[in-house]
């Protein structure tokens, strides 16, 4: 069953290669995915350790729920210090490598140390190798995977690996498998590179027993038809997630020109629609696809049509590559967003950083901070779609002086470029955002500002707080599994009642990262979605073991912990302009100049923001400076941390 | 509340309360409820008068496309006028 | 007289491989592709993807090929059926099967194909957009009939606009 998947800890400094098995004591207290693997990263390094050390430690695991009958829980997570950051670091992905770790025998992997030349290591039912990979070292992302099968000999082994972006150790490469599933975000191929990790391939044919199969199979059905018949996820299913995009811009609330307006104006061309019909035309009326088990089945397929690279195969493109290379350069070429989206898909690099540092580049250029000596010739102009592409060519390859400037990320490229490039930067904790503005909507605000792993969507956004739902089904959503009797408001520019909700919102992503469940099949983008209430069938019937909701919920509120007492330990304080939770000084300072009417002028309230802040500190049981009280930690069994129980 | 409890979850009982054939307007506070013909192209808010472009995902399931980018242009600029004014 | 037989129109697959999966807990009570009947076949580097399973044929080359008998062709439900009392594990089934539907499972030391799940198949119940369907063998070809018919008519349509 699910529960005899085992931890491997692999040292690539001296070969050793150890397993364990992961008790049911492990999995009481943090479940697995992401939860055990924030313990892992909190037991496994010390304090202050250099990120691109060998005393980095890097957790690539699945979810406990993966490769079981539950419904979409195909996501793999990885996790180390970001060399990006500083901080946690954190990525998660989709696509059909999880599940075949755990068919392999394993549900978590703890690498250290750092291999003497080009290595992959080989996980084959139950057994772990370490291999050269001296060949491998400066092919693509999916010259990579196809290599390693050829050398196996095995069609079916499914592998997680880095680009040139990892080997070159961009600050914020990423971790990709398959045509463009990725790990994208904080720099964990960068942590490979580092290691001289350049993939890990794994093939299993080892049974995983399920609990109570009948039962399994039936509610996974009735599970499937929950997720498939929300309206959000039919969308998903026929547009993808570029619908996200078109939406948000369709009021307002997104970044273009880096932060200098919040709607990117007939750009009809990125629209998802127009997207979708380029799809339709290369590949065919069915063009998604999905990952392992998933029926929503929300990425999309498609063919560049013209320019340089016409006639590649590739996928997506999500909507952040519509965010990096349409709306905030302000590009407004179909072409440039599907050739963009292909680049960093090969090299294997953040697509949401490298859009947004460009993008920041951009109005630097056009403020004159960045000059074209320092561009070796590139007009950096907003809109200039070839400049843009080139850029990401030269930061991947650290070609040029800015190329190599921008590769190291926006905080340490806004203290060599100097001036007051900082404060354009939008960023928190050391990390870009999002695509999106949040001046309009305090609760999004306060969910990129204190997530943990920097600047982030999917660690504690309520995005359905934008629909206006009614207060009593707020509070029929938001009241349980513990009881909320606060104010809850259906207004999206309110400030009260928005911080427990995000408190919530971050209990619940963390709880589907632990179970290895997608977030658009729980309370992300649709209300009607699975959460807290539905899990403990799921896990019953799948594992055996019984969790009451309240009991998911508590494990969550413990992992959130542990990754506070990692940011903490590694620096993490309040005000910190660079390593707090804290906003760019535009959200305040700068009104919305664009979007509906109820969007324009909009600003974040500094003095109402702060209180945010305080409430939702409290919420999480740390004081007014961040810091976690002792009464909470003991309360959540985490007295005694790094407790080295694995 | 255990595995074989048969009441609906929270998400299951909230199921009945979806609508298609209609969507929100997206300006964020009016959220007016507009309900397209059948294969219209265009439609306008009623409350706000925001324009948007329709893209139907089934013949019996309208999306907002995008705005009317003249019309709801116009309506912005009045209305950062008149916020800045009463700033 | 005529039977249901499982159609796959790759064109629709998304390549999530659910089928897979419900096959393997439906018969083994285990998660655990390697025990599926049905595998899908892929082009990740074309995005096409390929749900293979057993055809029924007429004609079986399995049945053919076994030595012992033990596969047969149930002609009143129109289906291949093992009969794993007979079954003496050859393999030559698995050889002979030009769709590559038969399948040895190394840990059972056994051969499997689909049975259709006695006559409610999981894949084709698990398989939101369709791409395995469960249809009357005489009716196989009726979408694309229909789809054909469609471009035909479209095309002369156009054509007579030319006129």
């Amino acid at each position: 069953m699910a529960m005899k998947r085992k931890i491997a800890f692999i040292d690539l400094s001296t070969g050793k290669i150890e397993t364990q098995a992961i008790s049911e004591k492990i999995r009481r207290k943090f479940i697995g995915g992401r939860g055990l693997d924030s313990y892992l990263l909190y037991n496994h390094t010390e304090k202050g350790c250099d990120p691109l050390g060998p005393g980095n430690t890097l957790m690539i695991s699945g979810g406990f729920l993966t490769a079981t009958l539950a419904s979409a829980t195909a996501r793999t997570h990885i996790m180390a210090k970001s060399p990006l950051t500083g901080l946690l670091g954190s990525a998660n992905m989709g696509g059909f490598f999880a599940p075949e770790l755990a068919w392999a025998g394993f549900h978590h992997l703890v690498i250290k140390g750092k291999a003497e030349k080009p290595v992959y290591i080989y996980i084959h039912n139950g057994e772990i190798e370490i291999r050269d990979a001296t060949a491998l070292w400066g092919q693509t992302t999916t010259e990579t995977q196809w290599s390693i099968r050829e050398e196996l000999g095995d069609e079916e082994i499914k592998s997680l690996v880095i680009g040139q972006a990892g080997e070159n150790l961009v600050r914020y490469a990423n971790v990709m498998t398959g045509i463009k599933n990725s790990g994208g975000r904080t720099g964990m191929g960068c942590v490979m590179g580092s290691k001289n990790l350049k993939a890990v391939a794994v093939r299993g044919t080892m049974d995983i027993n399920i609990a109570q199969p009948i039962e399994a199979l039936e509610y996974n059905k009735k599970f499937i038809e929950q997720i498939t018949s929300s309206k959000v996820n039919q969308t998903q299913g026929t547009l993808g997630t570029p619908f996200i995009w078109g939406a948000t811009n369709s009021w307002g609330g997104i970044r273009t020109r880096n932060f200098q307006y919040n709607q990117c104006e007939n750009a009809d061309e990125i629209e998802p629609e127009a997207i979708d019909d380029i799809a339709t035309e290369t590949i065919g009326p069915h063009h998604m696809t999905g990952c392992f088990g998933c029926q929503v089945h929300c990425r999309a397929q498609y063919k560049i049509t013209s320019g340089p690279y016409a006639g590649k195969y590739d996928e997506g493109p999500e909507y952040t590559s519509q965010g990096a290379f349409g709306g905030e350069p302000d590009c407004k070429k179909a072409e440039t967003v599907l050739v963009g989206n292909h680049l960093v898909n090969q090299y294997g690099v953040d697509n949401l950083e490298i859009g947004s540092i460009i993008s920041w580049a951009m109005e630097l250029f056009e403020k004159g901070i960045l000059t074209t000596e320092q561009t070796d010739g590139l007009d950096l102009s907003f809109g200039n779609d070839e400049a843009l592409l080139e850029m990401v060519h030269r930061i991947c390859l650290r070609k040029g002086w800015l190329g190599d400037v921008l590769a190291n990320g926006g905080i340490p490229a806004s203290e060599t470029i100097g001036q007051d490039s900082f404060s354009y930067l939008i960023q928190v904790k050391g990390m870009s955002n999002l695509h999106s503005d949040e001046r309009a909507t305090p609760a999004l605000a306060l969910n990129i500002a204190t997530s943990s792993r920097g600047s982030d969507h999917l660690r504690s956004r309520p995005a359905i707080d934008l629909y206006h739902l009614p207060e009593k089904v707020l509070h029929k959503i938001y009241g349980s599994p513990v009881p909320y009797e606060g104010k809850l408001s259906s207004e999206h520019t309110a400030y009260e009642g928005k911080p427990w909700q995000v408190y919530w919102q971050e209990n619940c992503y963390m709880a589907v990262d632990c179970l290895g469940i997608c977030k658009y099949h729980t309370v992300f983008l649709g209300p009607t979605l699975p959460n807290f209430e539905d899990w403990p069938k799921v896990i019953k019937y799948n594992t055996g073991l019984d969790f009451t909701p309240k009991e998911i919920w508590d494990v969550a509120v413990r992992c959130n912990m542990l990754e506070r007492l990692f940011n903490l330990r590694e620096g993490l304080t309040r005000d910190d302009l660079k390593k707090g939770d804290t906003l760019n000084h535009r959200y305040y300072d700068e009104p919305c100049q664009r979007g509906a009417p109820d969007v324009v002028g909009s600003t974040i309230d500094r003095e109402k923001f702060k209180k945010m802040i305080d409430e939702f500190y409290l919420h999480k049981g740390l004081d007014n400076n961040g810091i976690p009280t002792p009464e909470r930690l003991v309360k959540l069994g985490l007295g005694d941390e790094p407790s080295h129980l694995l | 509340m255990s595995a074989d409890d048969q009441t609906l979850s929270t998400a299951e009982s909230l199921r009945k309360t979806r609508t298609y054939g209609k969507f929100r307007c997206h300006n964020p506070s009016c959220m007016g409820r507009l309900q397209p013909e059948a294969g219209e192209g265009q439609v306008k808010c009623p409350e706000c008068k925001m324009e948007y472009r329709v893209h139907w995902i089934r013949p019996d399931f309208p999306r907002i496309r995008g705005p009317v980018w003249d019309v709801n242009r116009k309506l912005a600029e009045a209305a950062l006028k008149k916020k800045l004014e009463e700033k | 007289m005529s039977n249901k037989v499982l159609k796959i129109d790759y064109e629709k697959c998304t390549g999530c491989r659910l089928c897979e999966l419900v096959c393997a807990v439906k018969h083994d009570q285990v998660s655990n592709p390697a025990r599926s009947r049905i595998r899908v076949v892929k082009w990740e580097a074309e995005g096409i993807y390929i749900p293979m399973a057993c055809q029924q044929c007429e004609d079986a080359p399995c049945v053919n090929a076994c030595p012992a008998k033990a596969l047969t062709r149930n002609q009143e439900m129109g289906r291949v059926e093992l009969d794993y009392d007979i079954c003496i594990g050859c393999r030559t089934c698995v050889s002979v099967c030009p769709f590559g539907a038969m399948h040895f499972v190394p840990a059972d030391r056994k051969v499997i194909k689909c049975d259709l799940c006695g006559g409610e198949p999981q894949c084709v119940r698990f398989c939101d957009v369709q791409a395995i369907q469960f249809v009357d063998e005489g009716e196989i070809n009726r979408e694309k009939g229909r789809a054909a018919a469609k471009r035909l008519r479209t095309a002369e349509g156009q054509a007579a606009a030319l006129l």
